[in-house]
């Protein structure tokens, strides 16, 4: 070695020179890559749906909007859907908070059952409790017949309380998290000083809790105007708009009031998600007191524990109630009706194979899923370059956009060539990969963020280019990621309703699809049965998580649990 | 009657599930009394500052304060009030906002409030800061604000844990000594909860030393640090040499005994009876050892030693000395004169006459 080459002499070999592009710009190229996924997966349709209410064969117009404004029909529709949204966060909001309380400053016995019952909604599709309230207050229904009620269930009343039980454990996990990390110091510190705990709530609690507390209605809020079965099965004669559009669209086939509805749907979605990421970043309170803490029992006054006791009481008995009943349903000829246990809704070939179907479609998405967010949640962490925000922001979005908006945007952009995708099993797989998109890179993103990037600086300092880095640490290190979002992806993608809804084909239909339809006809026997296969399935999978989560002590984001079709 | 104790704790057991994390303490705290509870994470001092101010139930004993049991009472109904590690400032408040939230309580009227917010400003060097918000303010006014806090209501007893741990070290000293005088020149009742006994040494009128759930000793700072009662004192409060010794000569008349230990025969005065053939241990602070290069022309307690290692870390120089197989350690202070022994240097130590003794009972 008397003489060492300098490392600038260019390089003679042709792969050689591919090999060191490619390290050097790896991931620039992968960051393109998948943005033009998103664009043409998720901005693309989205675009359509625009492009689609503005258009007519005699060029742009704002006809379609003066329409939806003047027909009282929609603006009615409008109005419903503002209402329910509002009535449904500030109930959610109450009892998640009741709950939440209960589950982190009350007595110790109460904490563990009362939080598993109120997780209870996760494992199901929303559309179980319109389920359940037919069962139990429908026309043929078991308390209708009992009690002898003239109160309709189909209508808003219906569409509420099926909305608030789904929505629940959304609103708790938010409060509970943002109660967590409540440093119980403060609380006793204003004890201390003499505060009731009445006075220690409002002044204290609250006011702290505040911008949490803003962040999960928000997100309640957006849930619940984008949530499509319950209303679409309970709605009755009164107008929603994610209903509405979907009969605009199935029923009339009137592609352009379905997506001015669809358009009225998206801006207070994507309004919310602006404030909910940007503005709302920053205003905590609660992390002076650093780590979480379960604090330490203390002695509830009555006056405190008695109200949060039957509110919390009252939501956990209808929730189990809802979960009886369909259960219950499933192994009967017809609940109330005709009460004789049979296997026929259990071994319905219909409903085996739509499930199969499901399965089939939301392995796929899931496997998709899980590489996208993985590989996405690496380009965004360590990724330096100009769009890396913006990028965030969409591969995120999917997850905040109504799934009514997306299911016509696929409907509209896959239809025609270049990419005609309609009546095929893709459609389905790609509209949930990058609807859930969010679970998984959110999964990724806060994995990589507990990896030191000197793990990888090390890898390169001893040798290795960055292709090895990223084959031989990077993707052990983000496996657990990996299987999170496969996992959530799959969850979600099974019992997500309504995109598909707009993107099944005759003779190839899914569970959710199913559900649906059997509900609407009144085969509730079908519809229970179908729903608690897909409860199973959810369990199964959950299981899953939950085993690998303790074996390898892997942090599994909780976010993506509470999301919803 | 002022003498009265103003707090007094009675067999007080505390229960984690099955783990038993008090177990019987019993105290009393004079009024105006500023009493340390120092020990080792785990040893409980945190639960039974906790019981004290009533954050925490305590499941079986008394704790009186000014002659009322109040440990049935839940915080805000008792004369203590605490200021918590993190301080636990309101974040939604001004600082006035947090000082006047008791008084608030309590419905002062709006200009008595005024008043007394000032005042207690004032008292913690913060005046004219009322109108800032906490996350405007240093650690070190913070804790100021704590303090104020917990002091508006005139408590009975103050509760301070860890007040100063999180504060970086200058200020941890500024503010040890500014407590200190604030609470001599109020006069009130305060239990400081530490971990750190250099802070409990040098703040207390008494220390409490505990270890897993028990008293290990109560006494004034120069009690703790002079006549620990068993080997975990001695080496909580700072460094000690321990050897093993054997009473060989008791003479009650010169008031002197001669113990033999591995080093050696060691001459001291007994301050307690001890009985020829009793097994004891010596206690030895490095500080008390002198060193010197050539032999001492006359004294007791000499013994010759190789030095195996040597510090200097400015005002003292830290040494390790081999003496007989033992090691022993050894801090000479002001180093300057004598100049730092190298390693290997063969030297003479010369130990004290009052040496501190542990009867093995």
């Amino acid at each position: 070695m008397a003489e060492t080459e300098p490392f600038y002499l260019p390089q003679r070999n042709f792969w050689e020179k591919v090999k060191t592009f490619l390290n050097a710009e790896l991931i620039h190229i992968l960051a393109v890559l998948l943005f033009l996924l998103l664009a043409v997966f998720l901005l693309y349709p989205i675009l359509a749906v625009l492009i689609k209410s503005i258009k007519s064969p005699e060029g742009l117009t704002l006809s379609y909007y003066v329409k939806f404004f003047t027909k009282g029909y929609h603006f009615h529709s409008l109005i419903n859907t503002l209402v329910l949204g509002v009535i449904n966060t500030v109930v959610c909001l109450v009892v998640g908070f009741c709950l939440a309380y209960l589950t982190t400053r009350g007595p110790m016995f109460l904490r563990k059952p009362l939080k598993f019952i109120t997780m209870i909604p996760l494992i199901a599709p929303p559309y179980l409790f319109a389920i359940s309230l037919i069962i139990l207050f429908g026309r043929n229904g078991i308390l209708t017949k009992a009690l002898g009620l003239s109160w309709s269930i189909y209508g808003f009343s219906g569409v509420v309380i099926a909305q608030t039980l789904a929505f629940i454990p959304l609103a708790y996990l938010m409060i509970e998290n943002t109660l967590m990390s409540l440093n119980p110091n403060l609380e006793e510190s204003a004890y201390d000083l003499g505060a009731s705990e009445v006075r220690i709530i409002r002044t204290i609690t609250i006011p702290l809790l505040a911008p949490g507390i803003l962040k999960a209605g928000l997100l309640v809020f957006v849930m619940t105007i984008a949530e499509f079965g319950n209303a679409a099965i309970l709605g009755g004669r009164t107008p929603f708009l994610a209903p509405d559009t979907y009969q605009m669209i199935i029923g009339e086939a009137d592609f352009e009031m379905g997506s001015v509805l669809s358009v009225v749907l998206i801006i207070p979605c994507i309004l919310i998600f602006f404030l909910h990421n940007y503005l709302l970043t920053g205003k905590k309170f609660t992390t002076i007191g650093g780590k979480p803490v379960a604090s330490e029992p203390r002695r509830m006054t009555p006056l405190v524990q008695i109200p949060f006791l039957i509110v919390s009481c009252l939501a956990g008995l209808m929730i189990l109630i809802s979960f009886g009943v369909v259960l219950v349903a499933s192994f009967t000829q017809l609940l109330g009706v005709k009460n004789e246990i049979v296997l026929s809704h259990i071994l319905n070939f219909d409903s085996n194979r739509a499930i199969y179907n499901s399965i089939k479609v939301s392995l796929i998405a899931a496997i998709i899923g899980a590489i996208m967010g993985t590989l996405l949640a690496y380009v965004l962490v360590r990724g330096k370059f100009f769009g890396r925000t913006f990028i965030e922001m969409i591969s995120l979005s999917g997850f905040a956009l109504p799934g009514t908006v997306i299911g016509i945007g696929y409907l509209l952009a896959f239809n025609t060539p270049p990419i005609k995708l309609t009546g095929g099993i893709m459609i389905l797989a790609l509209n949930c990969v990058f609807r859930f998109l969010a679970v998984g890179v959110e999964a990724g993103i806060s994995k990589l963020h507990q990896i030191n990037i000197e793990i990888e600086e090390a890898s390169a300092d001893l040798g290795a280019n960055f292709m090895t880095t990223f084959y031989k640490i990077v993707l052990p290190i983000m496996l657990p990621a990996f299987i999170a979002g496969f996992i959530y992806t799959f969850m979600t993608a099974i019992v997500s309703l309504s995109a598909v809804v707009f993107l099944v084909s005759p003779g190839f239909e899914l569970a959710a699809v199913k559900i649906f339809d059997a509900a609407a006809y009144g085969e509730i026997g079908i519809a229970s049965a179908t729903t608690m296969k897909l409860v199973l399935i959810v369990i199964i999978c959950m299981m899953v998580l939950n085993y690998l989560t303790k074996k390898s002590k892997f942090e599994a984001t909780q976010k993506g649990v509470s999301k919803t079709v | 009657m002022n003498d009265f104790p103003m707090l007094i704790l009675n067999d007080i057991h505390k229960f984690y599930e099955r783990n038993e994390v008090l177990k019987g303490i019993t105290l009393e705290v004079s009024k105006g009394e500023l009493v340390t509870f120092v020990g080792p994470s785990g040893c409980g001092k945190t639960t039974l500052l906790r019981i004290i101010g009533g954050f925490t139930n305590l499941d079986s004993g008394v704790v009186l304060l000014d002659r009322q049991k109040i440990d049935h009472l839940p915080p805000n109904l008792r004369d203590t009030r605490i200021c918590f590690q993190n301080y636990a400032l309101f974040p939604h408040m001004t600082v006035a906002g947090n000082v006047s939230y008791g008084l608030k309580i309590k419905k002062w009227k709006k200009e008595k409030i005024r008043d007394r917010v000032e005042e207690l400003l004032k008292l913690v060097q913060l005046e004219g800061l009322g109108e800032r918000m906490i996350d405007k303010l240093s650690g070190g006014q913070q804790q100021r604000v704590a303090l104020a806090r917990a002091l508006s209501l005139e408590p009975k007893v103050l509760l301070l844990d860890e007040p100063l741990s999180n504060l970086d070290a200058n200020l941890r000293l500024t503010m040890r000594g500014e407590i200190r005088k604030l609470q001599e020149r109020l006069k009130i009742t305060t239990i400081f909860v530490t971990h750190d006994q250099f802070e409990a040494m040098s703040i207390s009128d008494r220390i409490v030393v505990m270890k897993e759930g028990l008293i290990q000793q109560i006494g004034s700072p120069i009690e703790i640090y002079e006549h620990p009662t068993n080997e975990f004192i001695a080496g909580f409060v700072g460094y000690v040499n321990l050897l093993d010794g054997t009473v060989e000569v008791v003479d009650i008349g010169l008031n002197m005994a001669i113990l033999s230990t591995p080093i050696g025969k060691v001459q001291c005065v007994p301050e307690k009876s001890i009985n020829a053939g009793e097994k004891v241990k010596l206690v030895i602070r490095p500080e008390t050892i002198i060193l010197s290069r050539s032999q001492p022309e006359k004294g007791i307690n000499l013994f010759p030693g190789e030095v195996e290692i040597g510090m200097y870390v400015g005002s003292l120089a830290k040494y390790t000395v081999q003496l007989k197989g033992e090691r022993i350690i050894i801090d000479q202070p002001n180093p300057r004169e004598t100049g730092v022994f190298k390693t290997n240097e063969k030297i003479y130590l010369s130990l004290p006459e009052n040496i501190h003794l542990l009867t093995r009972q």
